[in-house]
């Protein structure tokens, strides 16, 4: 027989009385869900927008490129033979004005350019006019920020490599660019006609040639891009269809996303400590009417049906309201951060990411309410007939505690499968589980400390240590809730914290001041002693280097074989490849032995430790590397440990001498050197050697931290809800002992206790918790922290104190005004009143 | 249900042990109790003789640690909480001095609940009946927090007898109401009882209103005293 019918109908007649004593649940979960369902569609409404304008930014059907050399006329033949093809050419330059020089980057276009969309001038009129040769000059499209940089306006000339070209127009968007983070100079766009007089195409030099093909049979691209690979299974091109339109933005927004979603679990977890509360309290006032129920003959299995829907319904609205409002983040969010993505996010909504943050509601509101609800089935009918003055610890039913285990772990389950990084992902359950583990068990010990020494003398600190070990007390409630909000702001802070200090002064304190790049072979002896002689040049290193890609793993093409996320990034497009016959400075082997000085045997390879090991790679194994269009096969000789962060000359892969010198190839140099004689050497350099871009690395890390910057808004913003949930449960857990502080302070003044005393008794209590929950939420979010830099992002954590200290400021400030804004009307009290009712 | 000629109420060297922070509490020790079909029974008895846990035990809400009970011709001891569950809705009324209705419900709806739980489809038409016969007829809609005492233990009343159980239990049903109010209950009580020829157990405090039951059964210390009152049940049932 199903008693499901009748269950609903007590738990509407139920629901009648209103949502008092809700509003805290409601809150939690709307916040919670609201962030998740929010972050996932704006996700989902980039990539929606990403697919759909995937040919666009790709700029064609196909794309096939090069590092290094143009495709053969045989090649170019075939590409035609499928569609209408583009050409262009990019590379990194300097341009130069009388007084000015800035890095650049360079777009060379064929007048195809185009294929699709359209590039956006500020005037209007032709990309092509405004690209034309004028009276032997040149034209040139340019960002502003290329304008600012050389202190130019429309129609002044500059010049690039050899060559000398006029502003002819304003670039305001192009429409295959799809990242506008990370790059280190502004787009300045010229005809590919006017490249070769530039002089910057040198054997060996950075350039990078691509092919868009607008196939005449789009269906067919998969077809194509086969036979593609069949005619010319040497060339050595990376060819990218509309799936990789864009893989960095895309994965980009997927890690952000990740991380966003965890910190709105976060929220929504702490929230799970004011649904478990809320229920509880509703509960706690719904005995008698349980056991009422009890005696008329109603079933365990009922009642606990009855307050299951109940709280089922009440979670249901909230995370609908949730829903409703994440939903519209994509219109909400998206124009505030229009500028630095290629597109801008499609409405929705979407259905993936709400029924995801539907699910995490749901789970949440089980994992936190079925425990009291169960207990509430326990209440004995009994109850009635007997004062409960000590109530009897209930544990529910082995049936409860396993659906209650149930809940918990799909939740955990839930949080992993929907990652798309699952160690990280499982990293936050065991994580989350623990803080929480921790903090209960703060909650108890707390308690119990504050029960040893409370025959403190002082009446004041007496009275507020009372109040935190006696029954029903709020403080595990309190440190629960406040502590869990504030490790996740712990966390960021540190992170944060950390990643900065290593951009802002780790960082520049050893990485060099300027990356050279392009220098051919003839000019390295000149431009070594150009800088060797410049005042204020502390330390010059330079390296042979060039790009190739990665083709096979141990013999498994790169497509077919397993590569660990970490090291994907290496398999996705060029490398950079150098050689050299002893270690390069500074290098850690961790695995095998460096080749002889004179070694001239089969070609040899050193890798990044953690590459390799992400490939599935050992010493012995054999990689295969296209340079310049040719398989070249290497046997792994040795292992080496690189501390990207010290920004030096760090490649994955180094060859044994031998095999790379005789292609044509550039060096790429860095130079230590004072920060007043920076501008001096950049102007030598350019003035000198044309063709060398120069990188400052003081610039290229601001664009960094730029953009670290507002990665680490939207966390705090995400992170801020976490808060919020926390401020939420706790003011709720302070409400509910609210009656009972009132009665407290009466009965105390009746007592012959002043004002100021009960005041003070009632800050200590508030401030001794505040102090105790930003203790512990420091210790364990600086050791959350600590871990995710430490072995995940590979940056050294130091404990920021600024933040820390901030923190726990906050916290205790919290905790007492919102403490006192219960309390305050307390002390006012008559007593008489009261005391009558009691 | 049970067979008249049985007993509805019996109860066989019942004891209740309960463990408490100061050691085991005797509750009850020792209690032999038989109660006819269609007998009245007055229980006194000093506050904590055991009284309301001896009522508690014939309405399956506690379970001895001793002896044997059977309710309407179950054996309460084979049932689980599921199973008492079930027993109450089929055989016993409840009385409480505290009402004890659900404040989130109208009369009607809780004196319907009874009914609700035994699955009648008639379930509201029967409540309506109900309280029209504890002449709350023009009430049906109010909730708890409308009704005075007086009317709020009619309505408890009427819940009681919905689903016209074999055995009506009454704990101090006057306690919290005036005399005049409690005794028109009273009567109430008596009357819906004799319609219904239900058995009917009432801990009261008022020797007056003891001394309307066939017979009144005195507990001390968790005992029934040997000096048990009798009225012949022929007394009061003419």
């Amino acid at each position: 027989m199903s008693d499901l019918p009748l269950a609903l109908r007590l738990a509407r007649r139920e629901l009648r009385g209103g949502l008092k004593g809700f509003r805290v649940f409601l809150a939690c979960l709307i916040l919670g869900v609201a962030a998740i369902a929010g972050v996932g569609s704006f996700a989902a409404g980039i990539t929606r927008a990403l697919q759909e304008d995937a040919r666009v930014l790709l700029g064609g059907d196909v794309e096939l490129s090069f590092t290094h050399r143009a495709a053969t006329p045989e090649q170019i033949e075939f590409m035609r033979g499928g569609g209408a093809v583009s050409t262009i050419a990019e590379m990194r330059a300097m341009a130069r004005t009388e007084n000015a020089r800035a890095l650049i980057e360079l777009k060379s276009i064929d007048p195809a350019y185009p294929l699709l969309g359209e590039v956006r001038l500020a005037q209007g009129g032709a990309l092509g006019e405004a690209l034309a040769r004028r009276d032997g000059v040149w034209g040139a499209a340019v960002e502003r920020a290329a304008l600012t940089r050389l202190g130019l306006s429309p129609g002044d000339e500059f010049a690039v490599g050899d060559a000398t070209f006029a502003v002819r127009a304003i670039l305001e968007r192009e429409p295959d660019r799809t990242a506008n983070v990370f790059t280190l100079g502004p787009r300045i766009m010229i005809a590919l006609d006017a490249l070769p007089d530039t002089g910057l195409l040198q054997p060996g030099s950075l350039v990078r040639y691509k092919y868009r093909v607008l196939l005449d049979n789009p269906a067919g691209a998969a077809a194509w891009t086969e036979s593609v690979k069949t005619s010319f299974p040497d060339a050595g091109w990376r060819i990218r269809g509309l799936s990789e339109a864009t893989p960095g933005v895309q994965r980009w927004i997927d890690r952000i996303a990740m991380f966003l979603t965890l910190v709105g679990l976060s929220a929504l977890l702490v929230g799970g400590v004011g649904v478990a509360n809320a229920v509880r309290g509703y509960l706690e006032g719904k005995t008698q009417t349980i056991a009422v129920l009890k005696c008329l003959g109603a079933p365990g299995r009922l009642v606990m049906r009855v307050y299951l829907i109940q709280v089922l319904a009440l979670a249901s609205l909230a995370i609908a309201v949730g829903l409703a409002i994440g939903a519209l983040a994509p219109v909400a969010i998206g124009p505030l951060i229009a500028d630095s993505l290629p597109v801008a996010a499609r409405g929705g909504p979407y259905a993936g990411p709400l029924l995801i943050a539907a699910a995490f509601g749901y789970l949440t509101t089980l994992a936190f309410a079925l425990w009291p609800v169960a207990r509430a089935r326990e209440i004995p009918a009994a109850a009635l007939f007997r004062d409960l003055v000590a109530p009897v610890r209930r544990w529910p039913r082995r049936s409860a505690i396993a659906a209650t285990a149930a809940a918990v772990l799909a939740l955990a389950a839930l949080a992993i499968a929907t990652s798309i990084d699952r160690t990280l992902a499982a990293g936050f359950v065991v994580g989350a589980a623990a803080t929480f583990a921790l903090f209960y068990a703060a909650g108890g010990l707390v308690g119990w400390i504050a029960q040893r020494v409370s025959h403190i003398r002082y009446p004041g600190l007496r009275l507020a240590l009372a109040n935190m070990h006696r029954p029903g007390s709020p403080a595990p409630s309190v440190i629960l809730s406040l502590g869990l909000g504030l490790t996740v702001m712990v966390v960021i802070a540190e992170t944060q914290g950390n990643f900065m200090r290593t951009l802002r002064e780790q960082i520049p304190a050893v990485a060099p001041s300027f990356f050279f790049i392009d220098i051919q072979p003839d000019q390295i002896a000149p431009f070594e002693a150009l800088l060797r002689a410049a005042p204020g040049v502390e330390h010059v290193e330079k390296v042979p280097a060039l790009r190739g890609r990665i083709m096979r793993i141990a013999g498994v093409p790169v497509e077919k074989a397993q590569i660990a996320p970490e090291a994907r990034w290496t398999t996705g497009s060029d490398r950079g490849l150098t050689y050299a016959a002893t270690p390069p400075p500074g290098t850690r082997l961790v695995a095998g032995e460096w080749w002889p000085a004179d070694y001239r045997g089969e070609p040899l390879v050193s890798m990044d430790v953690q590459i390799a090991r992400g490939m599935g790679l050992e010493i012995g194994d054999m990689l295969t590397v296209n340079v310049l269009g040719r398989d070249v096969d290497a046997r792994i000789a040795n292992l080496r440990a690189i501390d990207w962060t010290s920004l030096g000359i760090n490649f994955v892969l180094v060859f044994s001498p031998g095999m790379l010198e005789s292609a044509p190839h550039t060096f790429i140099a860095t130079a230590r050197v004072a920060e007043t004689a920076e501008d001096a050497i950049e102007k030598a350099v350019s003035e000198r050697f044309a063709n060398v871009s120069t990188i400052r690395v003081k610039a290229a890390l601001a664009t960094v931290e730029e953009t670290l910057d507002s990665i680490a808004v939207a966390a705090r913003s995400t992170a801020a809800i976490a808060l919020l949930a926390g401020g939420l449960v706790l003011a709720g857990a302070l409400a509910a002992s609210h009656r009972r502080r009132i009665y407290e302070a009466v009965v105390l003044k009746v007592l012959g206790a002043t004002r100021r005393e009960i005041l003070t008794a009632f800050l200590i209590e508030f401030g001794l918790l505040g102090l105790a929950a930003s203790a512990v939420a420091v210790a364990a979010g600086s050791l959350s922290s600590y871990i995710l830099l430490t072995h995940y992002m590979r940056v050294e954590f130091q404990l920021m104190t600024g933040p820390v200290l901030a923190t726990i400021g906050t916290a205790v400030v919290a905790v007492m005004a919102l403490g006192l804004a219960g309390t305050w009307r307390a002390l006012g009290q008559k007593a008489a009143p009261l005391l009558r009712h009691a | 249900m049970s067979k008249p000629d049985l007993p509805v109420v019996e109860l066989d060297d019942v004891h209740l042990k309960l463990a408490s922070a100061a050691g085991e509490v005797n509750i009850l020790r020792g209690v032999d109790l038989r109660v006819a079909r269609g007998e009245t029974v007055a229980v006194v008895g000093p506050s904590g003789s055991g009284k309301s846990t001896m009522m508690m035990i014939v309405a399956g809400l506690e379970r001895p640690t001793g002896g044997r009970v059977r309710v309407a011709g179950e054996d309460l001891s084979a049932l689980d909480e599921d199973g008492l569950a079930l027993f109450r809705r089929r055989n016993v009324g409840i009385v409480f001095q505290a009402f004890h209705l659900i404040a989130t419900m109208t009369a009607l709806e809780n004196v319907a609940v009874p009914l609700e739980f035994a699955g009648d489809r008639d379930a509201f038409d029967r409540a309506r009946e109900g309280l029209k016969a504890v002449g709350l007829g023009g009430r049906i809609g109010h909730y708890p927090g409308q009704l005075s005492g007086g009317e709020q233990q009619r309505v408890a009343l009427a819940r009681a007898c919905a689903a016209e159980p074999a055995l009506l239990l009454a704990d101090e049903p006057t306690g919290n109401l005036d005399a005049a109010t409690g005794s028109a209950i009273i009567d109430l009580m008596f009357e819906l009882r004799r319609k219904r020829d239900a058995t009917l157990l009432l801990i009261t405090h008022d020797n007056e209103l003891a001394a309307r039951c066939d017979r009144i059964v005195r507990m001390l210390d968790g005992r029934i005293q040997p000096d048990t009152v009798l009225h012949p049940p022929s007394v009061q049932r003419a």
